[in-house]
């Protein structure tokens, strides 16, 4: 056998695969698993709390919401006193 | 067949199940994309299946408009490829095969050697020579696709696949004179 068939055979054999029937399934459950855990954890306001001041962006966005939040009660407190 | 776009939208909608129809598509090609690069037997489908479940926690973040599908799939599965080399990389190489009998070059266990040989070869090169050649000639991607996972150009893409090769061929014209 030349060495350019052995390559050209090398090539073939490490083309082909096989793997476990199951695969795709066990793929499955861990998404399912996963998407479970985060649907319950959405309604866990401390899983929250922690996801929230886990990440920067959103601790910024809690807090540009609660100063928009106050300002405007202020607002309407000032209106309110000015009206009357 | 519903296009990749359309599954993975109805995917983020909440279609769970429609995930599985792109990890039969695609668990062949994943697989043996890691097996290749890793050339660890038993976890090569313990990393794709890790691939996978990346996907599609990241799934929110592929944007069609910058690549297919395939492609962003196939980056994760280079750098969870990576990711395991680095993690074996105190393992030892295999020993070069021992010479057979040459007065029988159609042998099966001499192929086997230029098997052993090429394997060895191949896990040896440098990680994106290895890439380049296992997507290009394994997966049979084209060389822009490979291009865009390595982000490269074409030509970089090309140059490290003709090294690859020739080291390989090399590798091989040193045996043929040992074994054929």
């Amino acid at each position: 056998m030349k060495s350019e068939e052995v390559y050209d055979t090398w090539k073939e054999e490490k083309s082909q695969i096989d793997i476990r029937q199951d695969f795709a399934d066990e793929v499955m459950n861990q998404v399912y698993q996963y998407a479970q855990k985060k649907t319950k954890r959405l309604l866990d306001v401390q899983w929250l709390i922690e996801l929230i001041s886990a990440h920067p962006l959103a601790k910024a966005g809690l807090i540009a919401a609660g100063a928009v939040a106050g300002f405007i009660r202020v607002a309407f407190v000032v209106c309110m006193f000015l009206s009357s | 067949m519903t296009s990749e776009v359309e599954l993975i939208r109805q995917i983020l909608e909440g279609d769970i199940e429609s995930f599985s129809l792109l990890v039969e598509r695609y668990q062949k090609p994943v697989v043996r994309m890691i097996k290749n690069m890793t050339d660890t037997r038993k976890s090569c489908e313990d990393i794709a299946q890790d691939v996978f479940f990346t996907a599609y926690k990241k799934l929110a973040s592929f944007d069609p408009a910058r690549s297919s599908f395939s492609t962003w799939l196939f980056t994760i599965a280079r750098n969870k490829s990576l990711n395991a080399l680095k993690k074996k990389r105190t393992l030892a190489m295999r020993e070069l095969p021992e010479k057979t009998d040459p007065s029988n070059p159609s042998d099966d266990l001499a192929r086997k050697e230029f098997f052993i040989e090429l394997d060895r070869r191949l896990q040896a090169l440098p990680f994106k020579q290895k890439t380049a050649f296992v997507l290009a000639e394994f997966e049979k991607l084209p060389y822009e696709q490979i291009a865009q996972i390595e982000g490269v150009r074409i030509g970089t893409i090309k140059s490290r696949i003709s090294r690859a090769k020739k080291k390989l061929r090399s590798a091989l014209k040193n045996l043929e004179g040992d074994i054929l």
